[in-house]
């Protein structure tokens, strides 16, 4: 059946890189408030890259650069056989609080692995086709493990957060990137997850509270990792849940019912259906339309809400969500570890690798 | 606020570095070690550098001094995430056994301008906790939450402190009072199936009343899906099924559809609750082959009329009603089980 409006805008896609080139390089005085998850921002702009089939920009040189600053950001263990500090283990999201250790061997203060500065720090290094080898496996596998609570949910970080769904997700990543599920209590981790679904059938971010689309990602997403999204759901609780999904589709996605579309949802939501089988049921042509409209196409980037300033994780997201619909331009996504096929499949040599 | 050494050194034109002032002329500032090949580099300004180099210093000597908690403040003000300044923060308003009061009121000042930024709340939340004194919590969640009803930070902490504080008693009035003011706020429908499902639970007094008072919403709202959402998650406490206690709510459902006017767009949500009212009756061997023709032909009109961008979506649930009941397909389902 031909679309009643039809698509007829085209995707910009030298200005998206040109947009994500100039934030790799400097990010101006306002982005300050992202001082202490400059790891994400770099995920974000990099992984868009990928998407956008992109990633030839970078030369040898600047690619081993970008690699050696992101190790820049591991904290490793003062003495990998000792294994008394492998708590704080992981990336930290910047340089912000990194001390040079003067060869002591104390740690230095307030430095300490962030989950998701870890995940998308690992996400990084492999979309850059870099083999993980610098990286203590068992180390960074304590990391997350020291941040798992007693409701099975994780902190960010040693120093003291809130712990939600988020970091669920992100500690199911690492534990999937490493292929060693020691850093974390599977059945806690989905007890949470279980206790975190709504009577819409939607996660939230924990018990009681309200489903959304980003943190019904992170359940969804987090239990596909872990392999146990067909068997810990009822029938009836996947149903309910690919009802409420769907349900926020208005032409882009909805995070809430009753709440106005935004640029990512058509990726957190968008994925959350792919991974539970009927994405193909989504209306593509508004989807394809709200996003190709909230692009900026004269500096690049997509914004949250059409005619609003655009951001890099928006961008990302925005490019994400097109590239569900396995928009020929773009390299393809997996709905899980959002990432790209690509990638992927250079991690899964990784693990081939690691148990040879 | 007394303490501000904004206050003290003036706004931004008249603003001291700290490199100047002669009060921290003891310390040596770190400066930050981004390595040779910074990726996504911030434009710092000056005054961003000079405060992280400063609080970098303080990290260091893991200084404990009021001096130290007044540069805090100033590295907050430029970053408020910095998750780290906040945790040194709390270490330092325990090792000078700060006023709580006074750090409350200024986390909330911090919430008012930073409403939907993670760490003040959680900061808040910290607070609030060493103090165990909810007293404030809720009207200023209030407040936050009349500038934007659906603050899920503002909604988390509420419910942190209802729970952790047994505040019960107010919330399901105030939760009346949000849905009177915005009946399509999601939120406020969450928040009222939180009060009931950890006070007075879904007895069969509460859910009837329950049940009434959502119709009534729906009346008022027939698009609205946080209405129906809620209705049937009401009704799933129940054992009468989606039709609720002497079919209610199926009654409700068919004199809706009746007074429907023709021609016009009718609610995808209560269409949808019919199909499902209908799949709940075949699943107990009611009328299938009639019921199984009105399911599929309302998946037909939401698909074709009523929920058109979900029109994919309504074939899908038609074609699986139609493989689950459609005659002659019971004896294959026996046979496989």
């Amino acid at each position: 059946m031909p679309s009643s409006s039809p698509v007829d805008m085209k995707l910009a896609k030298c200005k998206h890189v040109k947009y994500f080139l100039r934030n790799l390089k400097l990010m101006p005085a306002r982005a300050s408030s992202y001082d202490s998850t400059r790891l994400a921002l770099a995920f974000f702009c990099i992984s868009g890259l990928d998407i956008l089939k992109s990633l030839d920009v970078f030369d040898e040189a600047e690619r081993k650069s970008t690699i050696d600053w992101i190790y820049g950001l591991l904290v490793e263990p003062i003495s990998p056989e000792r294994g008394d500090d492998w708590d704080r283990c992981g990336f930290m999201g910047s340089s912000t609080f990194k001390f040079a250790t003067d060869g002591s061997n104390e740690p230095s203060p307030y430095s300490s692995g962030h989950l998701t500065m870890t995940y998308t720090g690992l996400a990084t290094l492999l979309i850059l086709g870099d083999d993980l080898s610098r990286v203590n496996r068992r180390a960074l596998s304590a990391g997350v493990r020291a941040l798992q609570q007693e409701n099975g949910s994780f902190c960010a970080s040693l120093e003291g957060s809130e712990n939600d769904m988020r970091f669920v997700y992100c500690a199911a990543a690492v534990c999937y990137i490493l292929q060693d599920w020691s850093g974390m209590d599977v059945q806690k981790a989905v007890n949470y997850i279980l206790n975190s679904i709504s009577y819409d059938y939607g996660f939230g971010e924990g018990p009681d509270l309200e489903a959304h689309g980003g943190t019904t990602y992170c359940a969804v997403a987090a239990l596909s990792l872990m392999g146990q999204l067909e068997t810990c759901l009822s029938s009836k609780q996947l149903n309910g849940l690919r009802r409420w999904c769907i349900s926020r589709q208005m032409s882009g996605f909805q995070g809430r019912p009753n709440k106005p579309v935004d640029t990512c949802y058509s990726f957190w939501v968008g994925a959350t259906l792919k991974l539970l089988g009927v994405y193909h049921l989504i209306d593509y042509d508004q989807n394809k339309e709200l996003l190709l409209s909230s692009q900026d196409s004269t500096i690049g980037g997509f914004s949250k809400w059409v005619d609003s300033d655009p951001d890099p994780m928006h961008t990302f997201l925005g490019l994400g969500g097109l590239a569900l619909m396995s928009d020929e331009d773009l390299e393809e996504v997996h709905p899980g570890l959002n990432m790209s096929e690509r990638a992927l499949s250079h991690l899964h040599s990784i693990h081939k690798k690691w148990m040879s | 606020m007394a303490d501000s050494s904004s206050e003290e050194h003036g706004d931004e034109s008249t603003w001291v570095f700290y490199k100047d002032r002669p009060t921290w002329k003891d310390v040596t500032p770190v400066p930050q070690d981004d390595g040779p090949y910074p990726v996504v580099a911030i434009a710092y300004s000056e005054k961003f550098r000079d405060v992280y180099d400063y609080f970098r210093a303080v990290l260091k000597s893991k200084e404990k001094s009021e001096r130290a908690l007044k540069l805090t403040k100033d590295a907050l003000d430029l970053n408020p995430a910095n998750y780290t300044v906040w945790q040194y923060r709390r270490e330092l308003l325990k090792s000078l056994n700060s006023d709580l009061a006074e750090e409350l009121r200024y986390v909330w000042q911090m919430i008012e301008d930073n409403p939907k930024n993670y760490q003040v709340w959680h900061h808040c939340r910290v607070i609030v906790d060493w103090m165990q004194d909810p007293s404030k919590e809720l009207v200023l969640t209030e407040a936050i939450l009349e500038q934007d009803a659906k603050n899920y930070h503002a909604w988390q902490h509420r419910q942190w402190v209802v729970r952790t504080f047994n505040l019960y008693d107010q919330e399901l009035e105030f939760v009346s009072r949000l849905i009177e003011s915005d009946i399509r706020n999601n939120s406020a429908w969450n928040q009222r199936y939180f009060v009931i499902n950890n006070t007075t639970l879904f007895t069969p007094e509460v859910i009837e009343r329950e049940v009434n008072y959502t119709l009534e919403k729906i009346k008022i709202a027939t698009f609205n899906e946080s209405a129906w959402n809620y209705l049937r998650g009401v009704l799933e406490q129940q054992e009468n099924g989606l039709a609720g206690k002497d079919n209610l709510v199926k009654k409700f459902c068919e004199e809706l559809l009746d007074t429907s006017e023709k021609g016009k767009t009718k609610s995808p949500y209560l269409l949808a609750y019919v199909v499902d009212l209908l799949e709940e009756s075949m699943g107990r061997g009611e009328d299938v082959p009639q019921n199984l023709e009105k399911a599929l032909e309302i998946c037909k009109s939401l698909s074709s009329t009523h929920d058109t961008i979900r029109r994919e979506y309504w074939n899908y649930i038609s074609q699986s009603l139609e493989k689950k009941f459609k005659k002659g397909n019971d004896a294959e389902e026996m046979a496989v089980s």
